[in-house]
């Protein structure tokens, strides 16, 4: 019976063979160990021999050709035999074992332990067992060993209440003033000493609490309400108010005759803000009850911090009042808020809001959006820096300031182009003239 | 008439059987070589193809109380010290019923019963395991003599000059036999050893020397039988240099390039099987169709010795951490 | 424990005291005498008696066949010895120093304790290998070294270190009498040292721990020499109340887990102290069987080991003092875990 003639494996790794030459034609008589092909694989160029001596009957492959271990490349018998024309599936009656898949083993039923509670507690682990059987929390016992460690010692005597728990700088203090650290009260967690304990025992300052009312609800509400509900995102920038400072300078003598009232950076604000806005209609927007509403007049929130928390009194149609105007009615409305005077009405209805911190040191912060507005704009403090101004450097007065906008209402784009457009009419003011 | 001529005076059975085993050793590891080429044995291997005549003719001048120790190119030496080839087929299977139980495998085959006290993995680590099985029969008196194979490349090895020596201020009955296949792996024994023969080397521990054809059975069984009878009265050992060569590779991924293929060509045509198979055939003391029956069935044995390694069991993993320790 | 009664001070007065290197030689000799294939074999172990006197007598006795005085080939000595115990003697090697084990390791690893594995279990190799061990003795580096964990480490070898003359003496015939090769290490340090040994032939089971000195609050495992010195340093600490108990494993393949962790249980506290460098060294695998062990949940101090530096062990005295651990260094030790620290 013909045999075949196998691509052998050469080495652990090799997968196929490129068959190089046949040493033999079809035909031709072979011998035992006679060379009968050259295959090169990827670590070596060999020669394979033959296993069987008759005649070369088949060859399946031609030179170069790729042929995969175990595949059969010919075959050799007595002349006359039968085999097939067409080459056989590579390795069809290969005899590698085949890989029985395993029984997969059922996960242990979920006898789940009690994790140890105290695991950041340093304790030898005949204290861990002692703590277990005594059911007692190591983090509460104090350790006698090197850095804290928890001895057996330890636990036996805090199971038996003899051990007083005090703070390693306690135990210092009361070594070096001969205190009996048994008879000291400790007022630190369940009752450990520590050393204010033991060198000055000192009135121990009453903590206040009070129940959450009044303003501070509603701020708590509003604020807790706004930030779970609405997306925000907050875009910062830096104005160059050098000349919006200026202006402020020529006008604030002639505000104040007129009003008595000093004109500040926040009127400025509102000022330009309020004509923003009339330009950037998708940002002077709100949204209550899954519709949003194209607001028309400017009614502008300004963020005041009172005694009884965070108010926002409202100067209504900014758009059509001028810098003396505001500056007389947001002093008049911030002073009324302060004062718990204001009437109610005048605490809502804002249809845009500016947040001013500019007089802590405080740059850029995200402020939280004033139900149901589209944006709030949080205003930081005016500080000299170094600004490239026509290939310079030169000192300007940079204001940091923020929009928080909801994702919802508006995209990224708009409340970005309101903030460039804002931050345009701040640096160059003249041009609200034209 | 040469020295060796005595040995076709031997009865026929003898010449028979000393040509079946020739054959025997042949198949078994042409088969192993196209096993380990199908991936259907594992590990590594090495062939004594070519090498015949010395394992064979070597053990032939034995007892059945004599012993050897082999090498890791050992299955020549396992059959000719009268092993079962279905018992080292399995082992090379790494199944229950081999040699070794499936822990030794290629390297590892022993035989005690048979005398052969064990192939070893350690180039040059039997050599010193043979010198004290010699002692251990000098000192009990047992009258065996211990065949310590090895090859060239572990006569460069320490242990074998230690070995060699110590044998020789003992006196010990072990005949040092020395396959030159002329590889170390890849390296010639002309460019690793300075002298002709490693032979030569006796004399540097006092004891006798000699060069074989290894590829001759008659010439090694002569050298052998000298060697044995020296030996076995007591004169102390012997080293014989058995020159041969191996047809295959020194184990798998071995592409050869150290050598020719004129110089394989050389080897192959002094195949220590066909020069005895036709001297016998000359001789008339078997026919040609005697000697193509030989031939087949020691074929047809191997194939049952690879049915029968591949119809045991593989051993048990509970087996696995017995014999550790006795 | 096992060998109380041969420990036993009762009758220290009365009774037979002999070297550690004497009674080296009595159970050898009362080997041979009882079993013909039991024979020696080594360097200058003939008229010279051995480097460090062991065998002195024993050729006048025995013979040159069965006191085999050999050339220096520590690997062919070996080998021969395996060889020679596969086929049914009872070889007991003599290796110089145990530094020479690096050339005879070919023979040890890869055969003696492999070929009863390798060959399915046919075979045994009856064989011991006897070797000193150790510093203290101005030698230097290549004659000084506890290299026993090398040999630990191989699966197919067992390994003895004896403290006491009277435990080699029982040690040394129970590994004649094992079927497997025994790696016998002899302190030299201790070859001089006295003790009880009862004149007949008796047996100290391999595998067998013990407890040389019995105390309650903590543990110290000691080896060969270090065994001494745990006890003196026990002697001391017990003048400040601490109570110390020392066990010697006294073979290290097989190890007696149990007596080791049953100590550890009831002091739970462990030192564990060899003269082998500390890293990598057998003391190592004792502190990870410790904590592998049901003894894990009463330790109440973290275990501690005290090795060699790990630095070839130098010829100057005060500095290869400085390389091993001292009685003062186990003291301190013993403090820093009873103290808590």
């Amino acid at each position: 019976m013909a045999k075949e003639v196998f691509m052998p494996k050469l080495s652990s790794t090799m997968e196929t063979g490129t068959l190089l030459q046949w040493f033999k034609q079809e035909g031709e008589p072979v011998e035992v160990g006679e060379p009968l092909l050259e295959v090169m694989t990827d670590k070596i160029n060999i020669e394979v021999e033959a296993y069987e001596e008759g005649i070369l009957l088949k060859r399946y492959y031609d030179e170069d050709e790729e042929v995969p271990v175990n595949g059969i490349v010919g075959y050799i018998g007595e002349e006359g035999e039968q085999v097939p024309e067409e080459k056989p599936g590579a390795g069809n009656d290969s005899p590698a074992p085949e890989s029985t898949p395993k029984a997969p083993v059922p996960e242990p039923a979920g006898q789940e332990i009690e994790a140890e509670k105290a695991g950041g507690v340093r304790a030898t682990p005949a204290a861990r067992k002692l703590s277990r059987e005594h059911s007692a929390n190591l983090s509460l016992i104090q350790g006698s060993g090197a850095k804290g460690r928890i001895h057996a010692a330890d636990v036996h005597a805090a199971v038996d209440g003899q051990q007083v728990r005090s703070t390693p700088l306690a135990k210092k203090e009361a070594e070096a003033n001969n205190v009996d650290l048994s008879a000291v009260k400790g007022s630190g967690s369940y009752g450990k000493i520590t050393r204010s304990d033991v060198s000055a025992p000192r009135a121990v300052e009453e903590l206040q609490s009070e129940p959450l009312q009044g303003v501070r609800k509603v701020v708590a509400e509003r604020m807790q309400k706004s930030a779970n509900e609405v997306p925000h995102v907050t875009l910062h920038t830096e104005i160059d108010m050098e000349v919006a400072m200026e202006l402020r300078t020529q006008l604030l003598p002639v505000i104040e005759k007129q009003t008595g009232q000093r004109l500040s950076v926040t009127e400025l604000l509102m000022f330009v803000g309020s004509r923003a806005l009339r330009k950037h209609p998708d940002v002077h927007a709100s949204m209550t009850d899954d519709r949003i509403t194209k607001q028309a007049a400017v009614h502008m929130g300004l963020a005041v911090a009172t005694d009884r928390g965070l108010l926002v009194p409202v100067i209504r149609h900014t758009e059509d009042k001028g810098l003396a105007e505001l500056a007389a009615e947001t002093k008049q409305t911030a002073a009324a808020a302060r004062n718990g005077t204001l009437p109610g009405k005048e605490l809502s209805g804002s249809t845009f809001t500016i947040s001013n911190l500019g007089m802590y040191a405080v740059d850029h912060f995200t402020p939280i959006i004033n139900q149901p507005e589209a944006a709030i704009l949080g205003v930081g403090r005016i500080q000299e820096k170094p600004v490239v101004k026509n290939g310079e450097i030169t000192v300007g007065r940079m204001m940091a300031i923020s929009l928080s906008f909801d994702h919802r209402i508006i995209d990224g784009a708009p409340a970005a182009a309101f903030l460039t457009d804002f931050k345009q009419m701040l640096e160059q003011p003249y041009q609200l003239f034209v | 008439m040469t020295q060796a001529d005595w040995i076709w005076k031997e009865p026929k059975e003898k010449l028979v059987d000393w040509l079946e085993q020739m054959w025997t050793v042949r198949w078994f590891d042409e088969k192993v070589d196209e096993f380990f080429a199908k991936g259907m044995i594992h590990g590594t291997t090495h062939l004594c193809v070519g090498q015949e005549a010395s394992a064979v003719g070597v053990c032939a001048m034995l007892e059945g109380k004599d012993k050897i120790t082999s090498t890791h190119r050992g299955h020549g030496h396992c059959i000719a010290k009268g092993a079962d080839p279905d018992r080292m087929m399995a082992e090379l299977f790494g199944r229950e019923t081999g040699y070794c139980k499936g822990k030794g495998g290629s390297m590892h085959i022993a035989d005690v019963e048979k005398g052969n006290l064990g192939a070893n993995g350690i180039v040059g680590g039997g050599i010193p395991l043979a010198v004290g099985a010699a002692l251990t029969s000098k000192m009990r008196q047992e009258g065996y003599i211990t065949v310590c194979f090895f090859g060239d490349g572990a006569a460069n090895e320490g242990s074998f000059h230690e070995a060699v020596n110590l044998a020789a201020i003992w006196d010990l009955p072990v005949i040092f036999v020395c396959e030159n296949n002329q590889y170390g792996m890849s390296g010639p024994v002309k460019d690793m050893v300075k002298i002709e023969n490693i032979a030569d080397r006796a004399s540097g521990y006092g004891i006798p020397g000699h060069v074989v054809d290894g590829n001759s059975l008659p010439e090694v069984m002569t050298v052998m039988k000298e060697a044995v009878e020296y030996t076995r009265n007591g004169h102390g050992p012997v080293l014989i240099e058995a020159k041969t060569y191996r047809w295959k590779g020194h184990s798998k991924s071995d592409a050869k390039k150290y050598r020719t293929r004129e110089e394989e060509k050389e080897w192959k045509d002094k195949d220590p099987i066909r020069f005895f198979q036709d001297a016998l055939i000359e001789r008339g003391i078997i026919t040609q169709e005697e000697a193509e029956t030989v031939k087949k069935e020691t074929k047809a044995q191997i194939e049952r010795s690879v049915e029968f390694a591949e119809q045991s069991p593989e051993p048990s993993e509970d087996t696995l951490l017995e014999d550790v320790y006795a | 424990m096992q060998s109380s009664a041969v420990n036993s001070s009762n009758d220290k007065e009365t009774a037979r005291s002999i070297t550690f290197a004497e009674a080296v030689r009595e159970a050898l000799s009362q080997e041979m005498r009882e079993d013909q294939d039991v024979f020696i074999l080594g360097e200058d172990i003939g008229v010279y008696g051995g480097a460090f006197g062991v065998t002195r007598g024993m050729i006048e006795e025995f013979g040159p066949e069965r006191i085999r005085n050999t050339p220096i080939s520590e690997a062919a000595i070996t080998g021969a010895a395996i060889g020679s115990a596969l086929t049914g003697m009872k070889p007991v090697v003599e290796l110089q120093f145990s530094d020479f084990i690096t050339i005879a390791m070919d023979q040890l690893a890869n055969q003696a304790a492999k070929l009863r594995y390798m060959y399915g279990g046919k075979g045994n190799v009856p064989m011991v290998l006897r070797t000193p061990s150790g510093s203290g003795t101005g030698a230097a580096a290549q004659h000084s070294q506890s290299l026993e964990a090398w040999v630990a480490h191989i699966p197919g070898l067992k390994v003895v270190q004896p403290s006491t003359a009277s435990d080699a003496k029982g040690l040394l015939k129970a590994a004649i009498a094992d079927p497997n090769p025994v790696i016998f290490y002899e302190h030299k340090l201790l070859y001089k040292t006295e003790g009880h040994v009862p004149e007949e032939a008796y047996t100290i089971p391999l595998g067998q721990a013990d407890i040389k000195r019995e105390g309650t609050d903590v543990t110290i495992v000691a080896t060969a020499v270090m065994v001494h010195k745990a006890l003196e340093a026990a002697e001391k600490l017990a003048e400040e109340g601490i109570n110390v108990e020392v066990i010697d494993p006294r073979t290290l393949v097989p190890l007696d887990e149990q007596t080791i962790v049953d100590s550890v249980k009831k002091t739970g506290k462990v030192i564990v102290v060899h003269e082998a460098v500390k890293r990598g060294g057998y003391g190592g695998e004792i502190a990870s069987m410790i904590a592998e062990s049901e003894a894990f949940d009463y330790l109440d101090a973290p275990v501690r080991r005290l090795g060699a530096l790990p630095v070839p062990v130098p010829y100057n005295p005060t500095l290869e003092k400085a390389t091993v651990p001292q009685v003062d260094d186990i003291m301190q030790a013993a403090r820093d875990s009873v103290h808590r620290r």
